[in-house]
């Protein structure tokens, strides 16, 4: 799999802010990454309103957009299902539901398809590309249009798509009598890739959604604000290892994925530590001043980003991310984690040599079985944090 | 005079069977003894391989192996090298 996308990635993040006085977020935000077919499906919702009520219409529309795209289903019958299920908004007499689909595959070829919500931009370096867009109504249904705006991305290009939350933050404000508007956003985020022209696709879209927030008196939000981020580029990768290999024999080919991987490199495990201390020639540095929590502290070794302790520490991460990054952890896990974020690829590499100390019932913890802990981990990685996970067993 | 090398395992075996409190052996150390000591942590020693992982946590002082580890069997061997 790795291979075929070898140069090829679309980073795609999301940050809300949720309405000031409300506790649930009224936009809602899906992704899906389809492996088998390279193919990258988001969708945004604006569901009418705000609180709970919005919430779910939201999601409803998120939840069936995705699976129509997903099934290739003709998108006009698709978006009359949509506005059925939906209820009717009272005043307006219209079924509520408001979307951006980005639907895009690993070689650029995009499709996005908008109804009501502010038009997305696409950002070639700090140049808006504009597109010609293809209208669809429905019989009936015939008050919505349906924009289509079908090409082709370069590596560099971004996609940035947003609820009126962001274009009409500020409205009615001195200055802002309109809010600030598509044009105030794009040139706001023209501002932000001139200074960083490789931020990533997180960091732009939080950075839009806390500038929205400023435009109103004490950062009072007046609507739910959210926005999303597509950036096609070259993946970047992140390679962990831990665990001894299976057969002593494997040593010297198990350290020289270290010595010839390129990206970032983690080792999880004191044994595997040694491994590839001894066979490259690399001292590992513990010092004693790294104290790390409750976890035992982390290494150093040149050419590698970090090195920890292995089954408890890959433990803590899992419990970790299972938690939403909510809990208290250790300063090594949430270093973890920042590399993960910052990678799209992320590669484990598992040494199935069993430490028959482990395994001894009279241990005071209880130990998982390694393998079993990565393979909880990357699910979490690939559901939650959209990332390309593979793993090999060595 | 060279310094005494005190390497604290912190492996798993060993951090599980204590060595999490033989971190902070610097707090117990008087002062001669901190003065000639280098302390550090080690990833696996390599001991807990065998059959020998029940006498966890092992510390390393000056390449001897002290097995079963505690804050007062360390500072006794450190005292003895000192003498
Ligand atoms: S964990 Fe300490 S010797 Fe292996």
């Amino acid at each position: 799999m790795i291979n075929r996308f070898a140069n090829n990635h679309l980073e795609i993040e999301f940050s809300s802010k949720i309405k000031t006085g409300e506790d649930v977020c009224g936009d809602d935000f899906k992704s899906k990454f389809i492996a088998a077919e390279g193919r990258y499906i988001s969708v945004l919702s604006d569901g009418l309103g705000s609180g709970i009520k919005a919430s779910l219409l939201s999601n409803m529309v998120t939840t069936m957009a995705l699976k129509f795209v997903e099934d290739n289903v003709d998108f006009l019958a698709s978006a009359e299902i949509m506005m059925d299920s939906l209820p009717i908004c009272e005043v307006r007499k219209i079924s509520y539901a408001t979307f951006t689909i980005v639907d895009a595959m690993i070689d650029g070829t995009t499709k996005i398809i908008e109804m009501d919500n502010p038009h997305f931009i696409h950002l070639r370096g700090t140049a808006e590309v504009e597109h010609d867009m293809k209208t669809l109504v429905s019989d009936r249904w015939n008050d919505r249009k349906i924009y289509v705006s079908e090409f082709k991305m370069k590596h560099g290009d971004r996609l940035i798509f947003f609820s009126d939350g962001v274009s009409q933050a500020g409205l009615g404000q001195r200055g802002h009598k309109f809010g600030w508007k598509r044009e105030g956003c794009l040139d706001y985020i023209k501002y932000l890739v001139s200074q960083d022209e490789d931020i990533s696709a997180r960091k732009l879209s939080q950075q839009i959604t806390t500038k929205a927030c400023t435009f109103n008196p004490n950062n009072r939000k007046i609507d739910d604000i959210s926005c999303g981020v597509a950036y096609y580029r070259e993946p970047r990768r992140t390679i962990l290892l831990t665990g001894p290999p299976y057969k002593e024999s494997s040593d010297s080919e198990f350290a020289d994925i270290i010595r010839y991987f390129k990206g970032k490199k983690i080792i999880c495990g004191g044994t595997t530590a040694s491994i590839i201390s001894r066979e490259l020639k690399r001292e590992i540095l513990t010092d004693i001043k790294n104290k790390n929590g409750f976890l035992p502290m982390t290494s150093e070794m040149k050419g590698v980003n970090l090195v920890t302790e292995g089954i408890l520490t890959l433990t803590e991460l899992a419990k970790y991310l299972e938690s939403g990054e909510t809990k208290e952890t250790a300063p090594s896990i949430k270093e973890l984690v920042e590399l993960f974020h910052e990678s799209d690829i992320v590669d484990f590499v598992v040494g199935t040599r069993v430490n028959i100390a482990h395994q001894d019932p009279t241990l005071p913890v209880d130990l998982e079985i390694r393998r079993n802990i990565v393979k909880k981990i990357k699910v979490i990685l690939e559901i939650n944090y959209r990332k390309i996970v593979n793993v090999r067993y060595i | 005079m060279k310094k005494i090398d005190v390497k604290i395992c912190v492996g798993t075996t060993c951090y599980v069977m204590g060595a999490f409190q033989l971190q902070h052996l610097e707090d117990f150390l008087d002062k001669k003894s901190l003065e000639n000591v280098n302390i550090s942590g080690a990833p696996c020693l390599g001991c807990c391989q065998d059959k020998n992982y029940e006498n966890a946590p092992f510390v390393e002082i000056d390449g001897d192996i002290i097995a079963n580890a505690t804050i007062v069997k360390i500072i006794k061997e450190i005292e003895e090298r000192l003498k």
